[in-house]
Order: structure tokens, then sequence, then C-alpha cells
């Protein structure tokens, strides 16, 4: 008999005991209450439940064991060979011959399973993972961890499990496959880019996105992001660009990506990652954006990343428009042509200061004048001299050492959403 | 005509009790969703904590702490504080005009002085007199605020979120004990919502018993006294099961005011806090709630199934007679301030389930417990009670409160939620909690919140009380 028969022949067996004891218990019970009788069901209902519980507690906790278990002997046999990669000092380019007599094995030995079962390669692949994250150092030992994956058949096995597991078992190979950055075939990934769980759509798609030749990022030339993305799909996006970068890849135009979006959220995510990834050559693609949008927070956002990227071509548009934008895109401005120190803009921050009653604002441009330079500095000594009573509060910031330290406009920090209002954004 | 209210009242109490059981159960099944849907969308603690710390994307947090006369556990509190493992954060310790030496020891241990800093009142708060920030690079991420006394957690919290320079903000209690990995897990569930998540409520679970070391639980035990012990078990119901379930219909109706992550702009837009509300976490997430529902905006609470945070609870029954009466109160306050929210689908899930069920199996539950009492008391003294037909509904409500506890530890054990899912000793124990928990403790609970309600019906004037504490064990090295 075939296991498929065994199966539904157990199944009978219990659906019959089961039929002949609630016929037997309905009959038991029949010239009782209904209350009575619907008592003595739920205490049965609960007795079953509960041995059902404690079988399955049991199953678990044991199978809790074996993989303790067979953690401890994988540690012990490839353990200390492994930490070797991770340990300072190693040479980063072992050869297969050096990697194989770590692991006291030959290179015909490297054929055979050296792993028994999918648990055993599972909980390599976990062992590795976690040893891979706890490590702090640079790409250096990159080589070599991907020889000793190779060596134990991992890539072909994360590629199956991505192929054919449960759901969660695909996405906790592809986070590996993530980490250990290890190249995927397509065709495995592009099937999951229609799954219907969000997040191994999410996984398939920058997968696809780090390792796609240049030619395949046409296929992201749509809409294809704009359902509702999150701060983790920045994250992701974020770090998938930086390795096609580190790879040598081409990175996608993300001025055009942005444009392509109907999402202005999204539209947002595409700008501020332009700035992180230096796109100066595409900051022109985004004045019929500053232009043509309504949109507040992406203006902000245009507006900042041409500061970053000291794209001063577009500092006449920003004078031209500022005085007529909301306070928080005045400030996003300000913060823009500071960077940009052409030299030319002062006025505009004094603008800045003198025209609105907004304390924020008039705090701002006085730290974006700080951050100008020397004659910047001299505006703001001027006006400080100047000031009224009421007004002397925003000067105390510039003479106190600790509020000081935060106050000049920083490059390095400033990707950083809540470091740029550090100060200021509970100021008055 | 006796005999038939007699008859209507049994009958309503019997469906009442089904009813309780059908929704435990509906909750049970949910909190299963909820497990199934974070094993896919949740990695483990160093996978999040791997992809959060590698990014400068990671959005920053403000932990805001409220403190009054706190002297004695103060710099331990806050030195386990700035151990958090997180990129990007603020400590905000608030001095609610402390009568001891509680500002004197932070201002010499963290080398604090006095900085330029004009708040903007963006909550109702008592005025703050200074902020003080550190000289020593070491503590920068540390900003003390010395306010008037406001009398209330809520009051210092306000001045907390007035003072916080980040988007999402924790509110805590300064003697709380906070998982190295809190912060990663309540961020991980805001940054990876596709809907705004205004509120995170993090699973926290009580410090008796537990060996901290470094400000750090190292060891995660079950509370060797009785009232703890059972009031663990009802702390892991209520999160692991009621919040657990509820959110997964985005219909979590409170976020605990020890340890809850929230974004700062609802929060303003809300209110904040309510310095008159015994109630005021429950009070203020209904208010976010409806602020943004009646914007039309879409929005998230979301629950960490993990333990995030310790925290002391009542040891004795003085204690835990005080509090209990004080959350009645509170239950009571909430069913009469938020009135219109309840059975209102307009406000979503919470309006149409979550409330409802307040109402009905937590707010009524102890005035029919009542009343079901002193009708047995009645019925024995009149000689009416049929003692078959009671001891098998007792037996079938006492088996199914086993059942529950059966639910969470399988619960427990799967999702490894609480440290001490290894060690059997520890499920044994709860185990016989549930076994005595409907004799000793839920009469008692009952009786607080009867007396709760009469306190509020009274309108006495509420008196907030700290609890007293007894100190967890110290790992001495």
């Amino acid at each position: 008999m075939d296991s498929v028969s065994v199966l539904t022949y157990y199944l009978r067996l219990i659906m019959a005991y089961g039929s002949y004891y609630v016929s037997y218990y309905t009959d038991l019970l029949r010239d009782y209450p209904y209350e009575v009788r619907t008592a003595a069901w739920v205490i049965q209902g609960s007795i079953v439940l509960m041995i059902i519980i404690s079988i399955l507690l049991a199953r678990l906790a044991r199978q809790r064991r074996i993989r303790e278990r067979t953690l401890k002997s994988l540690e012990a046999r490839y353990g200390d060979a492994v930490n070797l990669i991770f340990t300072d000092g190693v040479n980063p380019n072992l050869t297969r011959e050096e990697l194989l007599s770590h692991f006291r094995l030959s290179d015909r030995d490297a054929g055979k399973e050296l792993l028994r079962d999918t648990l055993e390669k599972r909980l390599f692949c976990t062992m590795v993972y976690t040893k891979l994250i706890e490590d702090t150092s640079d790409e250096s030992r990159r080589a070599n961890l991907h020889l000793l994956l190779d060596i134990f058949g991992i890539p072909a096995f994360l590629e199956n499990e991505v192929s054919l597991g449960a759901m969660r078992i695909k996405v906790q190979s592809m986070t590996m496959i993530r980490a250990f950055k290890l190249y995927i075939s397509p065709w495995v990934i592009n099937k999951l880019l229609s799954s219907r769980k969000t997040r191994v759509r999410r996984l398939a798609m920058y997968s696809s996105v780090m390792s796609s030749s240049d030619s395949d990022l046409d296929y992201f030339e749509t809409d294809f992001f704009d359902e509702n993305c999150c701060i983790y799909d920045e994250i992701e996006l974020g770090y998938v660009l930086h390795r096609r970068r580190a790879a040598g890849l081409k990175l996608p135009n993300l001025a055009h990506w942005a444009h392509l979006q109907k999402n202005d959220n999204t539209k947002c995510l595409f700008v501020r990652l332009m700035r992180r990834f230096d796109q100066r050559e595409y900051c022109s693609q985004l004045e019929d954006l500053f232009r043509e949008s309504k949109h507040k927070k992406l203006i902000e956002e245009v507006s900042r990343t041409w500061g970053y990227l000291h794209y001063t071509e577009a500092e006449p548009l920003l004078v031209e428009t500022m005085l007529t934008q909301p306070d928080d895109t005045k400030v996003a401005i300000m913060h823009a042509v500071t960077r940009m120190a052409t030299g030319r803009s002062l006025h505009l921050l004094l603008d800045g200061y003198e025209n609105t009653t907004n304390p924020h604002v008039r705090f701002e441009a006085l730290r974006c004048m700080y951050s100008y330079g020397d004659e910047g500095r001299q505006v703001l000594h001027q006006l400080e001299a100047s000031a009224s009573e009421a007004d002397k509060k925003f000067f105390t910031f510039f003479h106190n050492p600790i509020t000081l330290d935060k106050i000049p406009l920083d490059k390095e920090q400033a990707y950083h959403p809540s470091v740029e209002t550090f100060l200021t954004q509970s100021n008055f | 005509m006796w005999l038939n209210i007699y008859y209507i009242f049994c009958y309503i109490v019997f469906g009442y009790t089904l009813a309780i059981m059908a929704s435990y159960l509906y909750l049970i099944l949910q909190s299963f969703r909820a497990q199934h849907k974070l094993s896919i969308n949740m990695p483990d603690d160093e996978t999040i904590k791997y992809q959060m710390k590698s990014s400068p994307l990671t959005p920053a947090v403000s932990i805001i702490a409220p403190a009054f006369n706190e002297e004695v556990t103060i710099i331990d509190n806050v030195y386990s504080l700035m151990q958090i493992d997180y990129p990007s954060y603020e400590i905000i310790i608030i001095n609610d005009a402390s009568t001891d030496r509680t500002l004197e020891l932070l201002i010499t241990e963290f080398e604090l002085v006095e900085v330029p800093y004009d708040v903007a009142m963006r909550v109702p708060s008592k005025p703050i007199k200074r902020v003080l920030m550190s000289t020593n690079e070491k503590f920068s991420k540390l900003k003390v605020v010395d306010k008037e006394h406001g009398g209330r957690k809520s009051d210092g919290s306000n001045a907390g979120i007035n003072v916080c320079s980040n988007r999402y903000f924790v509110c805590t209690d300064v003697d709380c004990i906070v998982e190295p990995m809190a912060l990663y897990r309540m961020m991980w569930l805001v940054v990876n919502s596709h809907v705004p998540t205004i509120g995170v409520s993090a699973t926290m679970l009580m410090s008796n018993g537990c060996v901290v070391e470094d400000g750090h639980v190292v060891e995660a035990r079950v509370p060797n006294r009785l009232l703890p012990m059972i009031q663990q078990l009802e702390y892991m119901r209520s999160f692991l099961i009621g919040k657990l379930g509820w959110s997964t219909i985005n219909a979590l109706p409170n976020i605990s005011g020890g340890f809850g992550l929230f974004d700062l702009d609802v929060v303003v837009k809300s209110g904040g806090y309510d310095n008159r509300s015994m109630a005021e976490d429950v009070d203020m997430l209904l208010r976010m709630v409806t602020y943004m529902k009646n914007n039309g905006l879409d929005f998230r609470v979301a629950q960490v199934p993990k333990v995030c945070c310790w925290t002391e609870g009542p040891s004795t029954l003085k204690t835990l007679y005080r509090q209990r009466i004080r959350w009645a109160r509170g239950l009571f306050e909430i069913v009469s301030n938020h009135r219109r929210l309840f059975f209102n689908p307009h406000y979503g899930p919470i309006g149409a389930f979550t409330l409802p069920y307040i109402f009905l199996f937590e707010f009524i539950a102890p005035v029919l417990e009542m009343c079901g009492f002193l009708f047995m008391i009645w019925l024995i003294i009149t000689g009416g009670v049929n003692w078959d037909t009671a001891v098998i509904l007792f037996a079938m409500i006492y088996m199914f409160s086993v059942l529950m506890c059966f639910f969470l530890l399988f619960f427990d054990y799967t999702t490894e939620a609480v440290p001490w899912f290894n060690r059997p000793k520890s499920y044994a124990k709860l185990l016989m909690m549930a076994l005595i928990e409907p004799f000793i403790y839920h009469p008692f609970i009952t009786y607080c919140s009867n007396y709760g309600y009469f306190q509020f019906l009274r309108n006495t004037t509420a008196v907030w009380t700290p609890i007293q504490r007894r100190g967890v064990k110290k790992k001495t090295k």
C-alpha cells in the first residue's frame, strides 16, 4: 500500500470512530436539558483539544531537540573551519584545496553529499548566516565564503528552496541569498514576481534588481513600484542599488523611474535615492517635477536632492519660487541653497528670516546663514546686534557649545531625514 | 412571575458564557493567524538587526521616560536605556519636579548642562523649566527635561512629546527593563507596513523573579510568589492572545503605557495624553483612531508578539487591589467618554468589534458575575440549586479556562515569544496557576472591578498611588 492509501485508511478509521462516538453520546444525553448537553460537549471538546495540544507540544519539543542535536553535530564537524573564514588575518583568497584541507576533506569528498538531508543543509545555512551577520568586517571575506558555500552545494540548494519551498522557506532562503550575495537564476525569481504575498513579491523584485543585467532593468521601467511603498522598500532598494554599484553594474536612471511612478510618495522615494547614489547627471530631469508637482513633500525632496548634489543650475529656480512656498518647503529650499554654497543666495536666507513670522523658519534661516561660511556668519552677527529682545532667544543657540555643535548642515549625516531637523523640529 | 425571571436570568447568563467562550476562541484563531503572517513577514532578530542597522534610512526613535522621585534606581535605569541596540535614538528623561535627588544625580553622573531650548507646546503639559544635555559625547543621546510637577505620568509624557525630535517615539516607565532588541522589533513593523503605522504595542511581562544583569534580563523566570505568578499568566493571555488577535483585524484597543511606540504627528493632532484620565493609554489610542477615521486616513496599529519589556508588577494584595480599582475606574471612564465609538462601524473594526467586546465581556462581566454570585448564595439558602447542573456548568467553564492556558503555552512555545520556552518547569508552573486561578484570583479581581465602578459612580477623587516595588534579582559577577 502506498502512503496515500494508508493515510486514507486511517482517516476513514478515525471518522468511523468519531461518528460512532458522537451518535453514542448524543443518544446518552438525549433526555438531559440542552444546557447540560452543551456543557458536556464543551467539556469533551476541551479535553480532546488539550490532548491534541499536548501531543503537538511533545512533537515540537522532539523536533526542537533533533534540531539542536543536528546543529551541535554540524558545529562539531564544520564549526571551526567555518569560523576560520571569519577570522582576521586569514588569506582572503583561499584556494579550493586550502579550504578543503581546513575541513579535513579531499577534493573527491567535495563531490559527495557533505550534508545528509534538508535539515542539515538548512541548519548549515543558518550557521554560516549567523556568523556572517555577526561579522562586521568588510567585503574581503566574500570570496572565501562563496567558495565554502560552493563546496557544500548551498547555492543550488537555496535556489531549490526558493523555487519549491513553502512561503516561509522561500522568504528565508531569499534573505540568505541576499546576505550571502549569491547569484540566483532569473527564471526562479521571475516566477515569484507575481506572488500573492507582498513580502515574497518584493523580495523577488529586489533580488531581480540586484542581479539583473543592464538591459533587464528595462523590465522595471513601469509603475511597478507603485503599490504603496514603505520605508522597508526604500531600505531594500538602497541596499540593492549599492550592491549593483559595488559589483560594477550600471545603476538605473532614478529620475526617470521617479517620472514613471503615479504615486507621489514613490516619486519621493526615488528622488531621495538619487542623492544617495550621487546621480547629479540626471538632476535636470527633476525640474519639471519641481515646477508641475502640487505635492509639497515632492518639491521638498527635489530641492534637497539638488542641494546635496550641488546642482547649482537650479539655484535661480529655487530662489524664484521660495517665497511662494509653504513654510516647510521654504526650509528645504534654504537648506538646498546653503549646500550649493555658490555665494549668490545669501539674500534668500535673509528674506527667509525677515519675511516670515514662523519662528521655525526664522531659526532655520539663521542656521543656514551660519553654515553658509564667513559671509553668512557676518550677516548673522549683524542681525544679532540689531535683534529685538524677543528675537534674542534665536541667537542663544549659536553661543552654547552643545547646540552649536548640531547647527551646521552636515553632508555626511544629512541623508538621514531625522538628523536634518534634530535640533530645530521642537524648538519654538 | 419570579420563576420566569429566574429562568430568563439563567438563560441570559448561559448564553453570555457561550458568547464569551466563542469570542475567546475567535481571538485564539486570530492570534494563530497573526503568528502565521508574522512567520513570513517578520524574520528573526538577527536578520532584522542586520538589515536595519546597515541602512541610513532606518527611522530614528525618541524614548520618553518620565521620572518622579526615582533617586534609587534612576542612574541604573538610564544606563540600561542607553544599552538598547538601535542605530539612532534619543533618550528623554522627564523629571517631574522630583523632591528627592533624582535630578541632582542625573546632572552629576551624566555631566549635564542647561541648553537653550524654546519648547513648542504641541500638547498640553505643565511648564518646562529647562532642558539639559550632556557635555560628554558618550551621553549625547540623553536629554533631561526639568518641569513643574504634573502629578501624573501622562503630563510627563506630554512634556516629552513637546521636546521630542523624531517622528516616532516610545513611551515607557523609567523603571522598565527594556529588551536590547525591542526597538528593532517594533520599528520593523513600522518600516514594513504599506499603510501608515500609528502605533505599535509591545509585549510586556513581569520582571518579578527574573535575573537582571547590567540592566538586562539575562534569565527569564516565572515569578516564585503566587500573586505575581498568576498575573504573569494574565499578562501573557492579554498580550499573546488578546492583543495579537485584535491586531490581525487592525482592532487593537490599547497600547500599554509601559512600553508603546507612536507616530508623533498623529499623537499631536489627537491632543496627546489626557492628564485627567485614569486610562490615558487607551484614551489616547482611541482619540488617535477617531482622528484617523474622521479624516478618512488609512492606518494600522500593530502588536509585537515577542517580549520587549519587563516591568515589576504588584506582589502584594494591597497594591494589586489599588491597581485593579484604578483600572476599573479607567475602564468605566473609557466607556463613558468614548461611548460614541461603541457599536459604531464608522470607526472600523475597533468600533464594530473591539469596543463592543470590551463593553459586553470586560465591562459588564464583573457586574454580572457579582450578581450571579449573590444569586447563587440566595439559591443555596433557599435550597433551589440543582447541584448536578451546577457542577457540570462549572466544569464547562473551568475546563475551557484551562484549555485557554494550553493554547497560550502552545502559542508561546511555537513563537518563542518569551525566553523561557525551553524550560518545562516554567510551563508546569503556569499550568498550575491556570488550575487555581478561577478559585482564588478571579473572585478577587471581580470584587476590585465592582468596587472601582462603585467609586467612579460615587465620583470619589482618584488618587494615583505608585506600586510598591520589591526590586528584581540582580546577578552579581
